[in-house]
C-alpha cells in the first residue's frame, strides 16, 4: 500500500503516543555496555514469498542495533497450534505473534489468561488503538498492535468497469447487480465456500451493517448472557441475505466447494468483482496476480443505512513469560521500537495495512482505502467480532454454517443454533 | 492365520528344557537365535513413547483441558458430549462407511486383478507395477491431484460437458450427498494395489495340481475359485482385510486433502473430527475422547475381523 498522509501531521499525532510507549516498555536501556550481544528469538506466522514486516522490521533493528534476533517463522495455517505446542512445552521464542482478542488459537487473552504472556508496562494502553482495549487484556496491555487491518470487501475496479457495473449501493441494488452478471462468466463475488475462513469473514462483512451497525455492543451483551444468535434479528439477516445472494447467482460457479485460490483467480483474471477478504489481501492480491489492475476496499451495501465496516488491530507482539531476564529485556526494548511510529509505518506498507497508531489522521484518498475512510474516520466501525467470541468453535460453526447454507444442508435456524452451543460449551 | 488345507505340518510340541522327542536341547552356540532381553530396548521405548503416551492422551479424555493452561477432570462429560451430538454420530457412521466401504471394494477388485494377473496374461508384470503405483504415492498428493479432477472447472466435470452430459456437472466435492463417495472413490483407487499385492503372494501359494485335478473331474472356473483358491488363501484375506479395517477407520489425509470434512461437516470422520477439536479449536480434551473412541472402534473390529476370518482349527 502507498498511503498519501501527510507525514508531518501523522507524526505529531503519534509521536506522544510513541514516546510514551518507549518510556514504559524499555526497561532499560538498549545500549551494550557490558560488551555482550543481547540476544532473543521471535516466532512469527508467515503464509506466502512475500517479504515478512516482522522479517524486515527485525533485520532493520539488528542492523542499527547492537542485538541478535533469532528469527522463527512458523507456517500460517498451524501457527497457532505451534504456537501453543511450543509455549506448552516451554521452549516457544521470547517475542511471539499473537492476534488481539480472544476466539483464535494464538489469541493473547486465552495465552495471558494461561499465564504464557508477560504484561507491558502501565503506558502501554496508550499504543491500543481506542476501542479495542479489551482486545488487548483484562488486567493489563499484553500486547503491542503492530496494524489496523479493515474487514470489508475488496472490489476490482477494473474488472468492473470492464463490464459497466459500479459499485451497489444498498442490498436491493447489489442482488439486482448479482442477477444481471448471472454469476458466469463473470460472478460478483469470488467466494472460497470450501474455506470456512471465508465463508465466515462474508457473514462477518454483513454482520457489520445487519447487527453492529445498530448495536455495537451486541458482542458484549452476548457475552453478559443478554442475547443469543438465535434470536438475533440482525443475525438472522445477515444470514438471511447470504440465501437471497446466493440464489441470485452472486457467487461463481461452483462457490460451495471452491478453496481460496478462487478467490486470487477470480479477481486476477476479472471473473469476479468482489471478493470477502481482510485489507492485507488487497495489497498482496494488487502485488501479486492482479498486478496494474485496481481494486479497492468497499464497505458491504447497506439497506440504505451510513456505512458501517469492521475495523481493529488483527496482529500483536506478545512478549513471552518464560523469556530469561536478558532476554526479555532486548525483547521489550525491540517491542517499544516497533511501536514507534516510523516502524509501525513500515510494517501497515509491507503488510498492506493501516498503522496501528494514527490511522485517524491519515489521508486515505486515492488509496485502497478511500472507499471506507469515511465510515474509519467517524467511528462507524466495530472490531472484527470474533475476536471478542469467547472460544474457536463459535467462527467454526458460522463458516461451515454458511457453507451449509450454500449446499442447503443447514437452514439459517440451525446455523445460529450450532453457534450458540458452541458459544456456551 | 493358519497354514493351507495343502500344507498341513503338525509340529511336536516342545517340552520346557526338552528337546523333540524328549531329547535334551543342544547348547548355546551359533545356533542358538537370541535371547528374549535381546528385545528389551525396543520393547521399553514402544512402552515408553507409544503406550504411555496414548494412556497420558486417555486421561485427557477425561478433562477439559485446551491445550494450555490448567484444566479440570470433568468424568464422562466428553463423551456424553459426543453421543449427544448428531455431527459426531454423523462422523462415526462416516468412519465405518469408510472403513468397511474401502474394503469391500478394494479387497473385491484386487481379487479379482490378482487372480486375472496371476498365470495367464503375457503383460501381467507391467500390470501389476502399474496397479500398485498408487500404493506407493503419498496420500496427500493422491489427494490433490483427484481434487483437481474433481474440481468444478475440473477434467471430470470438462469431460461430462464435452459428451452432452451438462446435467452431470457439479462440484463433487460441495455435494452433500456424493462427496463421500468421491472419497470413497480415491480411497479405494489408492489401496486396490495394497491389497493387490497380498492376493498376488497367496495366490503363488495355491497349487496348480489341486486346480488341475479338479479341473479334470469336471469342476468349472467358479467352483475352482470358490472350493479351491478361496479356502488356500485365506490367510491373505485375514491380513488383507484386518488391515484395511484399522487403516479405514483411521483415514484422514485424504479427506483433509479432498473435502477438509465439508461440505458443512458432512464428510467428517472420528480422525478428522479429533484433528479439528484438539489442534484447531483448542478443544484438547474433547479431541481426546474422541481419540479413545477412535482407538477403541478400531480394536473391537480388528478383533471381531480377526475371529471372522479364523481358519478351521488346526488339530
Amino acid at each position: 500500500m502507498s498511503t498519501q498522509n501527510s507525514r508531518r501531521t501523522r507524526m505529531v499525532s503519534t509521536v506522544a503516543v510513541a514516546a510514551m510507549g518507549t518510556l514504559v516498555l524499555a526497561s532499560c536501556s538498549g545500549s551494550d555496555e557490558g560488551g555482550d550481544t543481547a540476544r532473543f528469538s521471535m516466532t512469527y506466522a508467515t503464509s506466502n514469498n512475500l517479504e515478512s514486516p516482522y522479517e524486515t522490521l527485525a533485520n532493520e533493528y539488528m542492523e542499527t542495533h547492537d542485538v541478535d534476533i533469532e528469527l522463527n517463522p512458523q507456517p500460517n495455517d498451524n501457527y497457532a497450534q505451534s504456537l501453543r505446542t511450543q509455549l506448552q512445552g516451554g521452549n516457544a521464542a521470547d517475542i511471539i505473534q499473537t492476534a488481539p482478542g480472544s476466539g483464535q488459537g494464538q489469541s493473547l487473552i486465552e495465552l495471558s489468561d494461561a499465564g504464557f504472556l508477560t504484561k507491558l508496562g502501565s503506558g502501554a494502553e496508550a499504543l491500543v488503538p481506542e476501542g479495542s482495549e479489551d482486545l488487548f487484556g483484562a488486567d493489563g496491555v499484553y500486547g503491542v498492535p503492530m496494524d489496523y487491518t479493515i474487514v470489508a470487501t475488496a472490489f476490482n475496479e477494473t474488472a468492473a468497469a470492464e463490464n459497466d457495473v459500479t459499485f451497489p449501493a444498498d442490498t436491493d441494488e447489489l442482488l439486482a447487480t448479482c442477477a444481471d452478471l448471472g454469476g458466469a462468466p463473470v460472478s460478483a463475488f469470488a467466494l472460497a465456500g470450501a474455506a470456512a475462513p471465508n465463508t465466515g469473514m462474508m457473514a462477518l462483512s454483513i454482520s457489520a451493517t445487519k447487527v453492529f451497525a445498530e448495536d455495537p455492543a451486541w458482542n458484549q451483551k452476548r457475552i453478559d448472557g443478554e442475547v443469543t444468535f438465535a434470536e438475533s434479528e440482525g443475525w438472522h439477516d445477515t444470514l438471511e441475505l447470504i440465501v437471497e445472494m446466493n440464489e441470485a447467482d452472486c457467487f461463481q460457479p461452483g462457490a460451495a466447494g471452491a478453496g481460496f485460490e478462487a478467490i486470487t483467480n477470480g479477481l486476477a483474471a476479472k471473473s469476479s468483482l468482489t471478493a470477502f477478504v481482510p485489507s492485507g489481501a488487497v495489497h498482496e492480491i494488487m502485488s501479486g496476480p492482479a498486478e496494474g489492475q485496481e481494486l479497492t476496499l468497499q464497505p458491504f451495501p447497506s439497506a440504505g443505512e451510513e456505512d458501517f465496516i469492521l475495523a481493529s488491530s488483527n496482529y500483536s507482539l506478545s512478549l513471552n513469560a518464560a523469556a530469561g531476564d536478558a532476554a526479555s529485556e532486548a525483547a521489550q526494548d525491540f517491542l517499544a521500537w516497533v511501536a514507534e511510529p516510523e516502524q509501525s509505518q513500515t510494517f501497515a506498507d509491507i503488510a498492506g495495512v493501516l498503522p496501528a497508531s494514527g490511522y485517524a489522521e491519515l489521508d486515505l484518498s486515492g488509496t485502497a482505502y478511500a472507499p471506507v475512510a469515511d465510515a474509519l474516520q467517524a467511528d462507524r466501525f466495530a472490531p472484527l467480532p470474533n475476536s471478542q467470541w469467547v472460544n474457536q468453535s463459535v467462527y467454526d460453526e458460522l463458516g461451515s454454517g454458511v457453507q451449509g447454507l450454500l449446499t442447503g444442508q443447514s437452514t439459517v435456524d440451525d446455523v445460529l443454533a450450532a453457534m450458540d452451543q458452541a458459544w456456551d460449551n | 492365520m493358519t497354514t493351507s488345507a495343502t500344507e498341513i505340518v503338525t509340529v511336536p510340541r516342545r517340552r520346557r528344557g526338552r528337546g523333540p522327542a524328549g531329547t535334551r536341547p543342544r547348547s548355546g552356540g551359533l545356533l542358538s537365535f537370541g535371547h528374549w532381553w535381546w528385545a528389551l530396548p525396543g520393547i521399553v521405548l514402544v512402552f515408553g513413547v507409544h503406550y504411555a503416551a496414548n494412556a497420558v492422551g486417555g486421561f485427557f479424555a477425561f478433562t477439559d483441558w485446551s491445550g494450555i493452561g490448567s484444566f479440570n477432570m470433568i468424568g464422562f462429560d466428553n463423551f456424553v458430549r459426543i453421543f449427544r451430538d448428531p455431527s459426531k454420530i454423523l462422523a462415526l457412521g462416516n468412519s465405518l462407511f469408510l472403513a468397511f466401504g474401502s474394503v469391500i471394494a478394494s479387497n473385491v477388485l484386487a481379487l479379482a486383478l490378482a487372480v486375472g494377473l496371476n498365470r495367464i496374461l503375457k503383460t501381467r508384470y507391467v500390470l501389476r507395477t502399474l496397479f500398485f503405483m498408487p500404493t506407493v504415492l503419498s496420500p496427500l498428493a493422491v489427494s490433490y491431484i483427484w481434487k483437481f479432477i474433481y474440481e468444478f472447472d475440473g477434467p471430470l466435470n470438462g469431460l461430462l460437458a464435452m459428451i452432452g452430459l451438462d446435467g452431470l456437472v457439479r462440484p463433487w466435492l460441495a455435494d452433500p450427498s456424493l462427496a463421500i463417495w468421491m472419497i470413497l472413490i480415491v480411497i479405494v483407487w489408492q489401496n486396490i494395489g495394497f491389497a493387490l499385492v497380498i492376493y498376488m503372494a497367496g495366490l503363488a501359494s495355491v497349487p496348480v495340481e489341486v486346480e488341475e485335478a479338479a479341473a479334470i473331474d469336471g469342476a468349472n472356473l467358479w467352483q475352482r475359485f470358490w472350493n479351491i483358491v478361496l479356502p488356500s488363501i485365506r490367510p491373505a484375506i485375514a491380513i488383507a482385510t484386518t488391515l484395511g479395517i484399522v487403516n479405514g477407520l483411521r483415514i484422514f489425509d485424504h479427506i483433509m486433502a479432498l473435502t477438509g470434512g465439508g461440505p458443512a461437516d458432512a464428510t467428517q470422520t472420528l480422525a478428522t473430527e479429533m484433528y479439528k477439536q484438539a489442534f484447531s479449536l483448542g478443544n484438547f480434551g474433547y479431541g481426546a475422547a474422541l481419540a479413545l473412541l477412535l482407538t477403541i472402534v478400531i480394536l473391537f473390529f480388528a478383533v471381531l475381523q480377526q475371529r471372522a476370518t479364523r481358519g478351521p482349527k488346526e488339530v
